[in-house]
């Protein structure tokens, strides 16, 4: 096996009595990679988190996590992994801060180190509120932190920004980005493309519990744009759709020629539209 | 010596999480108040009624009702509710998936209603008004402490069903009925007596009976059964329940 690879799944499937959940599924994550699980609910994302974590057996296939057969990981695999899902309670009861030192006390994490990542998540100055009372971006920020509090080397979230206003799903996905920079590997699963376009360096498109396409969002969308388009907007206001035909294009390069286009895009599929392609469904559904 | 310190780390972790969340859920805190308040304002009632020192017969009501309320309540409910909650609020989960272990959980969760059942015990021991000079303290610290510990991995037991706190309660409520009524109603009824002398609660009630009434409690082998059996039998009844699903049904 690859030296670096920090997760491993190999036809990995998972039946609940009548009803298979996964069919086989492979895929692996290394250091400093975020890695996108693509569809809508019920298509096999949570299964999937829950069986690498250990928190659910595969019916067949094998899935290693750092190095560890997950059927053989005990809670000690906690301690190198985080887990963040779309549900992750926090200690309503307990300011900012407690919530965050009974996790570093488990995890033998220095107060230093706490005092850091709150400072990371901007919620430094929160730090004596109780937890009970913060907003539910600063909750999520708080659940997040508390998730990376031990560095972990594999962070596992499950819709990480569901419910989100669209400011703190930013400052969310900022942070991640931050952590991947950091060398952190992120397994994400969320049905919100656009997150998945602008934090994943690979995708899978998951429906019906089986991976339907897999690539770099740019590499999936490049190779569903069969049917090349460009929307146009010229001087008088007026925007139009072409084809690429060699007309059109003379007439594109014409109108540049005359200083007339305002503005030009290409009309490459985004993921929404090649999930739709792909299985007649939306993602969103 | 590393390792073992880190898992007291996380045993004392989950202990000090559990200790929050119980002293500021005021419905369960209310139970200790609740057993103690009651034991002090029974016994000035029946003063008032007597008018002088209580017989021998009403300190032992008092003392077995509030010792049975306090081990019921404390144990089952405190256990059960702080699993429950944890449930609803999602947290359960996510301190499993941090790396405490099932059984780390387990102490943590009962250390301190554990703690609070015996300590309420004796303090309800110390204001019943009963004589000390018949009171057996090693029977007493032994029986109280055996049958704090069974009414904790009760909890356990009511916690692990529950799905949230309303539904402990209902889990809780018939456990309440046999484990604290029949001791108490032992008194009025010859056949709840000997139904009594089957369990751990009604064990401790006629040691406190023997208490009020002024004569020597010895721990008898039937007493040590059912103290003994009970015990293996409730943590089995827990340890089948958490095999089938964890603590938390997927």
């Amino acid at each position: 096996m690859e030296q670096n690879i920090l997760l491993q799944l190999s036809h990995i499937s998972k039946r609940f009595k009548t009803d298979l959940a996964l069919k086989d599924i492979s895929m692996s994550l290394h250091p400093g990679e975020v890695l996108g699980f693509l569809g809508p609910s019920g298509a096999g994302k949570t299964t999937t988190i829950k069986i690498i974590t250990g928190q659910l057996r595969q019916t067949s296939g094998e899935a290693r996590i750092l190095g560890t057969d997950s059927t053989n990981i005990d809670a000690s695999i906690y301690e190198k992994i985080g887990v963040v899902s779309d549900n992750s309670g926090i200690y309503e009861k307990m300011t900012v801060w407690q919530n965050l030192v009974m996790f570093a006390q488990i995890w033998g994490v220095s107060n230093a180190r706490v005092e850091e990542v709150l400072r990371q998540v901007g919620l430094g100055e929160h730090r004596k509120k109780q937890a009970g009372k913060l907003s539910k971006g600063q909750t999520q920020r708080l659940v997040l932190a508390r998730a990376v509090l031990h560095k972990p080397k594999i962070l596992f979230l499950d819709e990480p920004t569901s419910g989100l206003d669209p400011a703190t799903a930013v400052e969310i996905h900022k942070m991640l980005l931050d952590l991947k920079a950091e060398g952190m590997a992120i397994f994400l699963t969320t049905h919100n493309m656009e997150e998945a376009t602008k934090l994943c360096d690979s995708v899978a498109l998951l429906h019906q519990g089986e991976i339907v396409e897999f690539g770099s969002p740019q590499e999936l969308c490049l190779k569903y744009n069969t049917n090349k388009r460009y929307r146009v907007l010229l001087d008088g206001k007026e925007e139009v759709v072409l084809e690429q035909t060699s007309e059109n294009v003379d007439m594109i390069a014409d109108w540049m020629r005359r200083n007339q286009v305002q503005r030009i895009h290409s009309c490459e599929p985004t993921l929404e539209s090649v999930f739709l392609q792909v299985t007649g469904k939306a993602l969103s559904a | 010596m590393g390792n073992t310190m880190g898992n007291m780390n996380k045993l004392f972790a989950v202990a000090r999480i559990k200790w929050i969340c119980i002293s500021r859920n005021a419905s369960v805190m209310l139970g200790p108040i609740l057993v103690v308040g009651m034991v002090l304002m029974y016994k000035v009632l029946y003063g008032s009624m007597v008018g002088g020192e209580l017989p021998p017969i009403l300190t032992g009501v008092i003392l077995s009702l509030g010792i049975s309320m306090n081990i019921c309540m404390d144990g089952f409910m405190m256990v059960g509710m702080a699993i429950a909650e944890e449930k609803e609020k999602h947290t359960l989960r996510v301190l499993m998936t941090s790396s405490i272990t099932g059984g780390q959980y387990f102490v943590g969760s009962i250390l301190f209603p554990f703690v609070l059942t015996v300590a309420v015990n004796f303090v309800v021991l110390l204001i019943s008004q009963v004589s000390m000079e018949y009171v057996s303290m090693p029977a007493f610290f032994l029986v109280s402490v055996t049958a704090s510990l069974i009414s904790c991995v009760l909890g356990m037991v009511v916690g692990i069903c529950a799905s949230n706190q309303m539904n402990a309660s209902l889990i809780a409520y018939p456990l309440l009925m046999v484990f604290m009524m029949i001791p108490i109603l032992g008194n009025l009824s010859e056949t709840l007596r000997k139904v009594s002398g089957f369990l751990f609660t009604g064990v401790l009630t006629e040691m406190t009976n023997c208490f009020a009434n002024e004569t020597r409690y010895m721990v008898k082998p039937l007493d040590v059964a059912v103290l003994a059996g009970e015990l293996v039998i409730s943590v089995l009844v827990f340890l089948i329940l958490y095999k089938k699903n964890g603590y938390e049904k997927d």
